[in-house]
């Protein structure tokens, strides 16, 4: 190892460490520090006021999607592109030939092409760092970007919860230090309510109403035996809100069906579903819903490209190009789209090499995470790669850089502090804005 | 070969061992020594250890060269060789760049471990001091690759000749297989010229390849230092070599492939190697059960270890304890302990033999052998079955297999990686025949997990399988179908619990003696208090208050603190307090005088009359009546007028409702809240109702004492330790501050309830299983550079209530601990010096940047400068390290065990103390010094209190039990829980009444699963249930059965063939009700904040759907088929969740809905349904998750869980869902959350 490099990794240790202390300082003595950084990013506050995060498990590839670049041959093990490329609408930006319905719409959307980490061998710490934005630390236990926003920015509806994951629950999506309140709600498909908060199968409404009646008895009861105990009083407060969203008014969000069929068959397969779905989310007033890309029964391996799993790639990418086509002329038709932020993310990229399988393994040095929607300015596609999109060749966005774009966009002050007890924790590690998406 | 030649060289060999004789170099195809091994051998060859002559070698007619009598040499590969002196300078055996030499000779390998180096014959590196250590002339080696042995050149460079490694090895890349018979080996190099080498197995030429070191033309070490036949090294086991040699010969020349070709002759195939034949250990067996010995530590697990590599079995584990079976079955493994008794783990892989003497009729008999790896039954002599090694991959690409067949329709199919052997076997007569059962489970790369491990037989009419039996066994005849199966297997586990408990408490109770010594010398430490009790110290504290000069009352402040001020409070503060309704408040004299928007003043004191509360009170309009419920009492009101008669004293400015001692809890709500803090579980219906109806005047206390006793004890306590200790295993391979699981040692020691220092002491200790179990497992934190330092901050906060969370990377800005402080604990832990790592600490570019202020944090310790084992706290905890500790140091050359001395000590005022305070808070709802974790500005509301209860904890050899018992019987905990203590100030914390307590998480699942009747099922908490995987990165937590056992599932991979519906629906549950499988850090203060999931978990939650269901086969369906009468039912249901029976109110409601109908609930037997079984879906595991076929599995198995088990068929639809609506309603009563 050469004695420079090390020195550079260890800097940039250091400087993880500093951004993750930072200053101990009160409230107050933070203001007064204000810095110029932040200033500029003040600047660049957005009006979005939904996320909805589309997280594709495994590992996008860059190269065969966001980040076309020229053919490789897996049998010949030529390094390159799975795919051919496709101009869109926007001059000068490429896609792969599979997002052609994506192609049309790329000026209401921008591939970040260089975004970057050094996490690649294992699929949970990936999806750590791109759901919590930082590396990960042996004595916090850091808050998701949902429940970052969940926290700072509340439900938009109050009758609505803040923060609602379609797909299996997970640590990383959790609330970590700022605790359960900010935690979400989920549910596994698209055809049931979240876990707790949808009638259970078999239960008919005449049967729940009955229930509900039952239920006021021993309420009754309860209260009657502790008379007055403020805890238990608070606790029975939480059924009234259970029932509310639990009850069918609530659960029509849910009831995909009453959309026009035409609709329905437009989003396409169970992800274009919980695009709809998110969709309806947003109407109702979430504030930041993740959708799960975890539809593994198409290739087995979902976008983990390994080996064979590469073959069948092409039929995620364009259940993607569908799926995430119609939901933004969908918000847009809906007058949504500007307030609506989309995001897709992803563990990592692919390298432009294929494995002896024929596939692909993983790759940190550079891999796109794409922004849509959510009154950004969009250009397309930001950031350069090399000639095969495995290093940063101009514009490199750091996760902390990305977080706070999403942050900015809306209206989050990226630089300000949260608190794990008397820690203060910088809501991202240092990231800014990335400016040119800023009018 | 011939038998000449053999002779000739034999001779010359005689003679050349004691003097050189210089050899021709051109090629004479002769070897200058050759060692033929024969009857007569003369050679100077020196025997060491276990080497076993005149063994038959390669002979005729397979070998026609050789003699038909030859001989060969076994060598026992323990270390065992032959060896042959260096004549000296000059020696034939010395070879230097130029020369050449060939290597040959015949081998009969018997076993080789896996990766292992296996000596033939080779020069230097005997381990001779008189020579350098890595003084390899030359050798020829067996390596093994793949289950293949290969052969294998090497030698070492002269140290100083280059700075790469002295090693230069090649080696074959084809092999030959272990216990093949003969074959003959040779290799031949020319040094200096590393393209020369070449290599042979019988006939045939190697390719092969420089391994290791490379390729060099460096000249070989060369020596004085001996030439070894069968191992090297000092005669290293595991460089020895297992098996036969013969005609082992030294060529000073390169042969060609003719010339090896020539030497090498076979007629036919090769035998197969006659091994010794194998025999079976003796069992003491009982007769009619069958017995289990267990050895480990096997060199491999696809082969059976030949006699000479047997290990004993582990006795000492077992003293004189056993474990027998009436049945072949073995469900798991019995646990291994360490010397002190802690969980440790197999040695794999293990073999096991279960054996016993069995009864066969004459005739044919059909045998069926289930285990998870290489195995074979054997019948008295012979062996009658054998099933293959335990193998697989588990890379995820695995297909999704077919379901197993059943043996027999209706019978169980073979568990998921097990494997399932079917033979034959006949007797001439009937009679008793030995059968064993020989198996070898786990591998180096595979868990010694055993499966569902089982011999069966066919029965006569071979319509049926039957568990084979012991002779003599009086049990019943078992099945093998799923329910005689399940109810066997049942009964084994819990055999085999009672046999560990057994076998652990032997091994544990060896160190009795010193703990005793150890408390004895704490009791003179502490010296006994006596005649004191928590009621006399909250009476104590409480009298401070009411007494309080400017506080007392002329005539009875008693009467208004106990009788005036729970009035106020119950009937007027639910408004009149901070809420001020109509402007006014009653907490204070002064403002019940000002009054409220009327502007009259409610209270006047000496005169009722005029005081606008008795007027309101006493009101007749309903409309202006106080209070609006108009519950209060006639007698209440006269004590309100009287009070306010006699001058209306109103004793204190403290929050009344701190002061209030509420009056003594029920019998039925006592015994629930009883019941939920020893248990984690309400009380039974039928203990309920016995204990309403004893008169016994010491039911209380026998009942504290029976729940104290009781084994569940361990399932509601571990809880408590593995939050506080930060326990945190993934069935995962472990990421970020993961542990070991030592939930299990946890769950041992509180079974065996050790005295809390002890256990403490085991965990600081890190003794046993890291990551199967034991306290070592304490000792891990997954993906972090300083893990000592992150379980050294788990127990300063826990045990000591030091809060070092910040010194991690700096010294804590508000508190007085150092960064120095973690990691001298660490060091402590560690042995020995530890650095902190770079990412532990604040780089100084941070204060630069601040541009002069100075900050708020300080570095005051330097990444990488180590820092020495040392104990940092003698000030905080008042025992510095020294005699005091050292007297108890076992080892005082250990910084881990005196630390462990130091936290445990009765000197430490902090280790009881804080230990006490985490038990009281647990039970009263707060604790005597909030926050339990961190005492640095916390001051104890009751010091007298605490050091009283310490002292008696102490006094007791720290036992939990003790303290439990003293807060059980005290009133205090047997008090209405209206106190006010967790929010209240340290000064106002009386403890006059305890803190209203919502069930823990755990208590919710298990309480639910318990007053329903039913056992928790769920998958098992694993993605390897086959054992295909290494402790290292995956493990298996079991099948939970209570709620404690249960992980996070979380896998971060989002694919659905990795969910575990079923586990899920129970986290679902626990999770809302802020239990979390993933701690990191120590949770001592779980959020208690109600949420929206919490009610909705109990209300729409899949877990509870299963709850609430009379579904088939639930005890909930039986007690309503059962009930004489919808009263009884209704009863029991009250009962089991609520521990009360139902009122008045609910009575009138529910009663009418389970009373019209049920006389009729029942349908007529015609027209009960019983549902089709469903059809087993394929296996899942990580093996084959990548398969989309497993991804639409376990989506399936995600609606049936969903979907529940279907209702019993025996109740009519209509009435059975209004009684289940009656059950939902019960369970989601906030009451059924709380403790009474």
């Amino acid at each position: 190892m050469k004695p420079n490099s090390l020195n550079r990794r260890q800097f940039a240790r250091h400087a993880v460490a500093a951004t993750a202390i930072s200053s101990l300082a009160t409230t107050s003595l933070l203001a007064t520090e204000a810095t110029s950084a932040e200033a500029t990013a003040s600047a660049h506050r957005g009006n979005a006021e939904h996320v909805i995060s589309i997280w594709l498990g495994g590992g996008m590839g860059q190269i065969d999607t966001f980040d076309p670049k020229r053919r490789g041959d897996p049998k010949a093990k030529k390094a390159g592109s799975y795919y051919d490329a496709i101009d869109t609408v926007v001059d000068g930006v490429q896609v792969c030939e599979h997002l052609p319905r994506l192609a049309e719409v790329m000026d209401r959307v921008t591939a970040v092409r260089t975004v970057n980490h050094d996490v690649i061998d294992e699929h949970a710490a990936a999806t750590n760092r791109m759901h919590t934005g930082r590396a990960v630390n042996g004595t916090v236990s850091y808050p998701s970007l949902g429940s970052v926003i969940a926290n700072q920015l509340g439900a938009v509806n109050e009758n609505a919860p803040p923060y609602v994951l379609i797909g299996y629950p997970n640590v990383t999506r959790g609330p970590g230090f700022l605790g359960a309140a900010n935690s979400y709600l989920y549910l596994t498909d698209t055809s049931q309510g979240p876990a707790g908060l949808s009638r259970p199968d078999g239960i008919s409404l005449n049967r729940q109403r009955r229930r509900e009646q039952f239920l006021q008895v021993t309420r009754a009861a309860a209260e009657q035996q502790q008379d007055g105990d403020a805890v238990l009083a608070q606790y029975d407060a939480t059924i009234n809100q259970m029932l509310s969203w639990s009850g069918p008014e609530f659960g029509r969000v849910f009831q995909l069906d009453v959309e026009p069929a035409s609709l329905r068959d437009e989003y396409g397969g169970e992800l274009g579903q919980r695009c709809l779905l998110a969709r309806r989310l947003v109407q109702r007033g979430v504030r930041f819903i993740e959708v799960s890309h975890n539809l593994n029964f198409i290739n087995g391996t979902g976008w983990d490209v390994h080996n064979d799993g590469i073959v069948n790639q092409h039929e995620l990418i364009r259940e993607l190009d569908i799926a995430m086509s119609v939901l933004i002329r969908d918000l847009e038709q809906q007058s949504l789209l500007d307030k609506t932020l989309i995001v897709v993310t992803t563990e990592f990229g692919r390298p432009p090499q294929f494995d002896g399988g024929g596939g692909r393994g993983h790759q940190g040095s550079a891999f796109s995470c794409v922004l849509a929607g959510g009154g950004l300015r969009h250009v397309g596609a930001y950031g350069e790669t090399d000639e095969l999109s495995q290093k940063v060749v101009a514009d490199a966005v750091s996760v902390p850089d990305f977080f706070a774009t999403i942050h900015a966009s809306l209206g989050i002050d990226p630089n300000k502090y949260l608190y794990d007890g008397d820690r203060p924790v910088p809501i991202t590690d240092g990231g800014q804005p990335i400016s040119k998406l800023f009018a | 070969m011939c038998q000449t030649f053999c002779r000739v060289t034999l001779a010359i060999a005689g003679l050349i061992a004691n003097s050189f004789v210089v050899q021709a170099a051109e090629s004479s195809g002769k070897p200058i020594a050759q060692w033929n091994f024969g009857t007569e051998e003369f050679s100077a060859l020196k025997s060491h250890g276990g080497v076993h002559r005149d063994l038959a070698g390669p002979r005729p007619p397979h070998f026609p060269d050789f003699d038909e009598h030859n001989t060969a040499v076994l060598f026992d590969g323990d270390g065992s060789y032959f060896s042959i002196a260096d004549p000296g300078a000059d020696s034939k055996f010395d070879f230097q760049n130029g020369d050449s030499i060939t290597i040959e000779a015949w081998v009969d390998l018997h076993s080789i471990g896996s990766g292992q180096n296996a000596y033939v014959v080779c020069k230097g590196r005997t381990g001779n001091k008189k020579f350098s250590a890595d003084n390899q002339n030359w050798a020829m080696r067996i390596r093994e690759q793949g289950g293949n042995a290969h052969i294998s050149f090497l030698f070492a460079t002269a140290p100083g000749t280059s700075n790469e490694s002295p090693w230069h090895r090649w080696t074959s890349k084809d092999g030959f297989k272990l216990q093949s018979g003969w074959h003959r080996i040779a290799v031949s190099y020319t040094f200096g010229d590393p393209e020369s080498v070449r290599g042979w197995i019988d006939d045939r030429p190697q390719t092969g390849s420089w391994d290791m070191g490379g390729k060099t033309s460096e000249p070989p070490i060369v020596d004085d230092d001996a030439v070894w036949i069968g191992s090297s090294l000092g005669g290293s086991a595991g460089n020895s070599f297992r098996g036969m040699i013969d005609s082992v010969a030294i060529y000073r020349e390169s042969l060609s492939d003719e010339q090896m070709a020539a030497r090498y002759r076979l007629e036919g195939q090769t035998p197969p190697s006659d091994l010794p034949k194998p025999t079976l250990p003796t069992f003491a067996l009982t007769g009619n059960a069958v017995a289990m010995t267990i050895r480990e530590g096997l060199a491999t697990h696809n082969r059976w270890p030949l006699a000479t590599e047997m290990p004993p079995p582990v006795s000492v584990q077992f003293a004189d304890l056993h474990w027998t079976s009436p049945y072949f079955f073995l469900p798991r493994m019995p646990h291994r302990f360490d010397d002190w008794g802690v969980r440790d783990s197999w040695k794999p892989p293990a073999l096991v033999h279960l054996a016993a003497d069995v009864e066969f009729p004459a005739g044919t008999l059909r045998l069926l052998v289930r285990n998870r790896g290489l195995g074979r039954l054997w019948i008295d002599d012979a062996v009658v079955l054998e099933t293959p090694p335990h193998q697989g991959s588990t890379d995820g690409h695995n297909p999704v297999d077919p379901l197993p067949e059943q043996p027999l329709p209706g019978h169980r199919v073979v568990a998921y990686g097990d494997t399932e052997t079917i033979g034959e076997v006949s007797f001439k007569t009937g009679g008793t025949h030995r059968v064993v059962l020989e198996t070898i489970i786990g591998g180096d790369k595979f868990r010694v997990e055993s499966g569902e491990t089982l011999v069966a037989f066919w029965t006569d009419n071979d319509d049926s399988i039957e568990l084979l039996q012991a002779a003599g066994s009086t049990m019943l005849k078992r099945r093998l179908v799923d329910s005689d199966i399940d109810s066997v297997s049942r009964e084994a586990k819990r055999s085999l619990t009672l046999f560990d408990d057994a076998v652990r408490r032997q091994i544990a109770s060896k160190h009795d003696d010193y703990w005793n010594e150890r408390h004895e010398y704490a009791r003179d430490v502490v010296q006994p208090q006596s005649g004191s009790s928590i009621d006399k110290f909250v009476a104590d504290r409480l009298a401070t208050v009411v007494n309080q000069p400017e506080a007392k009352a002329a005539s009875d402040d008693d009467g208004f603190q106990r009788e005036v001020l729970p009035i106020l409070r119950e009937h007027c503060w639910r408004c009149h307090d901070e809420d001020a309704e109509g402007g006014l408040q009653l907490t204070s004299l002064e403002l019940a005088s000002i009054g409220g928007d009327s502007g009259e003043p409610a209270i006047v004191p000496n005169s009722p009359e005029t005081s606008h509360l008795v007027e309101r009170i006493f009101a007749t309009d309903t409309d202006e009546r106080m209070p609006p419920s108009g519950k209060m009492t006639a007698e209440q009101a006269k004590r309100l007028v009287d009070w306010i008669k006699a001058g209306a004293e109103w004793t204190n400015r403290i929050d009344p409702e701190r002061l209030v001692v509420a009056p003594i809890i029920d019998d039925t709500a006592f015994l629930r809240r009883l019941s939920l803090d020893t248990v984690g579980v309400p009380p039974s219906e039928r203990e309920l109702r016995e204990f309403l109806a004893s008169d016994n005047v010491n039911k209380r206390s026998e009942a504290i004492d029976r729940l104290l006793s009781d084994e569940r004890y361990a399932d509601h306590w571990v809880s408590f330790w593995q939050d506080a200790l930060a326990e945190n295993p993934n069935v995962l391979k472990p990421s970020l501050n993961n542990t070991g699981p030592f939930r299990w040692y946890l769950h041992d020691a509180l079974r065996d309830n050790w005295a809390v220092d002890r256990m403490v002491t085991e965990l600081l200790m890190f003794r046993g299983s890291e990551r199967l179990g034991g306290a070592a497992g304490f000792a891990m934190a997954a993906d972090n550079d300083a893990p000592l330092a992150s379980r050294s901050l788990v127990a300063a906060s826990s045990l000591l209530g030091i809060n070092l969370q910040c010194a991690r990377c700096h010294d804590s800005p508000y508190h007085s601990t150092k960064q120095e402080d973690l990691f001298s604990l660490a060091a402590m832990l560690s042995r020995g010096n530890v650095t902190v790592p770079p990412t532990s600490t604040v780089s100084p570019g941070f204060f630069e940047s601040k541009g002069g202020r100075e900050s708020l944090i300080k570095v005051t310790l330097l990444p990488g400068e180590p820092v020495q084992p040392q104990w940092p706290f003698a000030d905080t905890t008042g025992i510095a390290d020294g005699e005091l500790v050292e007297r108890w140091l076992r080892d005082s050359a250990d910084s881990r065990e005196r630390l462990a001395c130091l936290v445990t000590s009765p000197h430490n005022q902090r280790f009881a103390a804080v230990i006490v305070n985490h038990f009281w808070k647990r039970l009263i709802g707060a604790g005597i010094v909030e926050p339990a974790a961190d005492w640095e500005a916390a001051t104890p509301s009751d010091a007298k209190l605490l050091e009283w209860l310490s002292a008696q904890f102490i006094e007791n050899g720290y036992d939990a039990k003790h303290l439990l018992r003293l807060v059980f019987n005290s009133d205090l905990y047997q008090r209405e829980a209206v106190g006010r203590n967790r929010d209240a100030p340290p000064d106002e914390r009386f403890f006059a009444s305890p803190d209203r307590r919502r069930l823990t998480a755990e208590q919710v699942v298990d309480s639910l699963y318990y007053a329903s009747g039913r056992e928790i099922e769920v998958e098992q908490l694993t993605f390897d249930p086959e054992a295909r995987r290494p402790a290292s990165t995956m493990i298996s937590l079991g099948y939970p059965s209570r709620a404690w056992e249960f992980s996070t599932l979380s896998n971060e991979r989002d694919r659905p063939s990795l969910a575990l519906p079923r586990a899920q629906a129970v986290t679902d549950v626990l999770e809302a009700f802020g239990w979390t499988g993933s701690r990191q850090s120590p949770i001592i203060d779980r959020e208690q904040a109600p949420g929206v999931l919490q009610s909705g978990m109990l209300a729409n939650g899949v877990m509870s759907s299963w709850i609430t269901r009379a579904s088939i086969d639930s005890e909930l369906a039986d007690l309503a088929v059962n009930a004489a009468s919808a009263g009884e039912l209704l009863d029991s249901v009250y009962l089991r969740f609520l521990s009360r029976y139902p009122t008045t109110a609910e009575k009138n409601v529910f009663l009418k809905e389970i009373d019209s109908g049920f006389a009729d609930r029942l349908l007529p037997s015609e027209q009960i349904v019983w549902p089709e079984p469903q059809m087993p879906l394929g296996h899942v595991s990580w093996s084959n998750h990548l398969k989309p076929e497993a991804n639409v599995i376990q989506v399936q198995n995600q609606e049936r869980a969903r979907a529940g088990d279907p209702p019993d068929p025996r109740l009519r639809p209509t009435w059975r869902e209004a009684y289940e609506d009656v059950v939902w309603a019960v369970v989601n009563s906030p009451e059924f959350v709380f403790v009474p």
